[in-house]
């Protein structure tokens, strides 16, 4: 055995140079809060497989690039269980215990709430999917929001909705009890009367409701034309329109933050037929990118379910940190987040920019385009496309 | 008329379902003097399993109907073994502890909660619909598979009713929730009787996730919402009491249905709460318990 333990040692040294670069590659940690189980558990599911996708895809390229060195990223996620008081319980682990600086994922208001108030307290870097518009602005330099909110949002597709269908005279609103449904409720409710629509109720459920039958009867009984589910996930907003179903009620169908036609259909079935929504996308479709083409077949397989906007902010946002982190030449968040706004970057949709500083203040805002969606034929079909002109501007498009 | 026919409809089809968790619930309590914080884990267990097994089932060629009762028997076998192992492992050591069985249960829920998560992975689950088509009576609309399983819950409340009521089990049963020293000293096993009222709670909370899973979206974390539920009906209806968890499951259906209609589910919630602490203020032993 002595024999050879010299040239074993010899071996160990050379795989040791070898090996050395590659093991030096500093690592950064990511963070992501987001439900991972409940109604809503694939976003959060499918917002971290993104992200680690993102991220393997970062790495394999050589890393990312700062001061002459290149650091891989590694994703941590944990369950906010779209509720804030798990949300704090997210914020403190992911930046107190974990040390996270760069929060590329963080799903539901409230939690995100939760969580953007230490991150801004820490100095922590912070991207989000969440519905609320309450995030943004110059208030949370640190903050950057990736989808379409309720202004971007809800104008476009009630005006599509009233214009297919001009005898809507009624409408009865239903949310989610909590920021996210309140911050909903306030714009659906002003856009439906800015149409002539007159809002007949509006009513909150709590999440993790099971039994709809009460609150079906209530929207029926009050015969409206439309009714519209403002954020609820596309589990609950199945089992709604099932029971409004069973009750007889098929007048028009709206779900403002409908992110999922197949979830929907899953548990809706064919009570689902003609909804509108406004955040759900056909990332197989005609106007998807080969990036999202990609990662749908691949969300498919992993996951069972095609993506979403809200999921498809795991891997833009990666994308985005790298492009601030490397434009910045800093790991400090304070530097990437002077820089983002100003630079360009490749994301899953192409080439976009943060924006909307006319809207909100700062411009901390994603541009990406706002996409009215329907269910026909049991299937999701995109009815309108609007792209920002800002982002037009920026990239040099038409 | 119509929609107080329908209330009374949805108040019936939301009542059924928390009777039979709610027997089960009130039956441990009975029996062992212990409050099962882990109860809802029965339920989920149930609904999970049919959730996975009937795709599976039907994969093998089996009619809907067919691989739904297999399913059933293999869920209500699964929860079965379950509670045996937590009844044996756990809570027969702290049988009429309500402090040590209350932080059992607790930890143990969120043990399950866990493995469920990481087994069935948190995605929500839907059955394909099992009985097709609505039934309308007087205005009022239900499906025909809510319809079957409000007649499937009310023959097992009558079921167990009759077996706590009229067999040497149920007496036994009765005779240990009354005085456990005193059966005993008669010469009943006290701790067979306790464990199989234990088994008998699980079956129930089994049979209702077993019930509720081709009529709902099915989470690991489904049984929480009912728990909470059950356990209000089971406080204001009077714990340990049999016709106390059937009166207080309706009224906490009733004020979920009417309050839902009138007000929204929110407040609803917030009723049933505010009838707790008013029974309790009222009435601490509930409407139907014995001090």
């Amino acid at each position: 055995m002595r024999k050879f333990g010299k040239p074993l040692a010899m071996c160990a040294g050379l795989l040791a140079l070898v090996a050395g670069p590659a093991q030096a590659q500093e690592t950064i940690k990511l963070g992501i809060s987001a439900p991972m189980s409940g109604a809503a558990a694939v976003w959060g599911l499918g917002m971290e497989w993104l992200a680690k996708e993102a991220a393997k895809q970062v790495n394999d390229a050589g890393g990312v690039k700062v001061g002459g060195k290149a650091y891989r990223f590694e994703v941590v996620a944990y369950d906010n269980k779209y509720n804030a008081a798990e949300g704090t319980k997210v914020a403190q682990t992911l930046l107190n215990r974990d040390d996270v600086k760069y929060v590329i994922g963080s799903i539901g208001t409230a939690p995100a709430m939760a969580l953007q108030s230490l991150s801004e307290r820490k100095g922590a870097l912070m991207f989000t999917t969440a519905w609320g518009a309450s995030m943004k602005g110059p208030k949370f330099p640190l903050t950057f929001t990736q989808i379409n909110t309720p202004a971007e949002v809800i104008p476009p597709l009630y005006g599509y909705v009233k214009q297919e269908h001009p005898a809507i005279r009624t409408v009865v609103l239903l949310n989610p009890n909590d920021a996210t449904g309140k911050e909903t409720e306030v714009v659906s409710r002003k856009v439906w009367e800015s149409l002539g629509v007159k809002v007949l109720s509006s009513d909150w459920y709590e999440r993790g409701t099971t039994e709809f039958q009460p609150i079906a009867a209530k929207m029926v009984g009050l015969k409206p034309d439309a009714i519209d589910l403002g954020t609820a996930p596309p589990g609950d907003s199945g089992v709604v329109f099932k029971e409004l179903k069973v009750l007889g009620w098929n007048g028009v169908k709206v779900v403002p933050a409908g992110t999922s036609a197949e979830a929907m259909i899953k548990v809706g079935g064919d009570s689902v037929e003609g909804v509108y929504m406004g955040l759900s996308a056909d990332f197989d479709g005609p106007q998807a990118t080969e990036v999202q083409r990609r990662m749908n077949k691949g969300l498919r397989a992993a996951v069972g379910e095609p993506i979403n906007v809200i999921q498809i902010g795991g891997y833009d946002a990666v994308m985005a940190l790298k492009a601030g982190m490397e434009a910045a030449n800093s790991l400090d968040p304070k530097a990437i987040a002077a820089v983002l706004p100003k630079i360009t970057f490749d994301i899953s949709y192409g080439k976009s920019a943060f924006g909307a500083k006319d809207t909100y203040g700062s411009a901390q805002h994603l541009l990406v385009p706002v996409v009215v969606t329907q269910v026909r034929a049991g299937k999701l079909a995109e009815v309108r496309r609007l792209v920002p002109a800002e982002l037009n501007q920026r990239v040099g498009g038409k | 008329m119509e929609i107080y026919v329908q209330l009374l409809v949805n108040s019936l089809q939301i009542g059924a379902v928390y009777v039979l968790f709610s027997l089960g619930l009130t039956l441990i309590f009975g029996v062992m003097r212990i409050v099962n914080f882990a109860h809802g884990e029965f339920f989920s267990l149930a609904a999970l399993v049919i959730a996975v097994s009937l795709p599976w089932f039907v994969g093998f060629g089996a009619p809907l109907g067919l691989a739904f009762v297999v399913a059933c028997v293999a869920a209500l076998a699964v929860v079965l073994l379950l509670g045996k192992a937590m009844y044996e492992f756990g809570f027969r050591r702290f049988q009429r502890d309500m402090t040590g069985s209350f932080v059992l249960s607790i930890g143990l829920a969120l043990l399950l909660q866990g493995v469920f998560i990481e087994v069935f992975t948190p995605a929500s689950r839907r059955l394909p619909t099992l009985i097709e088509g609505n039934l309308h009576v007087l205005g009022a609309g239900i499906t025909w598979q809510r319809l079957v399983l409000c007649a499937v819950a009310i023959v097992v409340a009558i079921g167990l009713y009759w077996t706590i009521a009229s067999t040497r089990l149920g007496t036994a049963l009765r005779a240990v929730a009354e005085d456990h020293e005193a059966a005993m000293l008669q010469g009943m096993p006290y701790r067979r009787i306790a464990m199989v009222g234990f088994l008998i709670g699980t079956l129930l909370a089994g049979a209702a996730g077993a019930l509720l899973a081709p009529v709902t979206v099915v989470t690991p974390v489904i049984g929480s919402a009912y728990l909470i539920k059950g356990f209000i009906a089971v406080v204001v209806g009077g714990l340990g009491s049999i016709p106390g968890a059937i009166v207080g499951s309706l009224l906490i259906a009733l004020i979920e249905s009417v309050g839902g209609y009138y007000f929204d589910p929110s407040i609803a919630t917030i009723a049933m709460f505010v009838i707790v602490m008013v029974v309790l203020l009222i009435r601490p032993t509930g409407i139907m318990g014995h001090a």
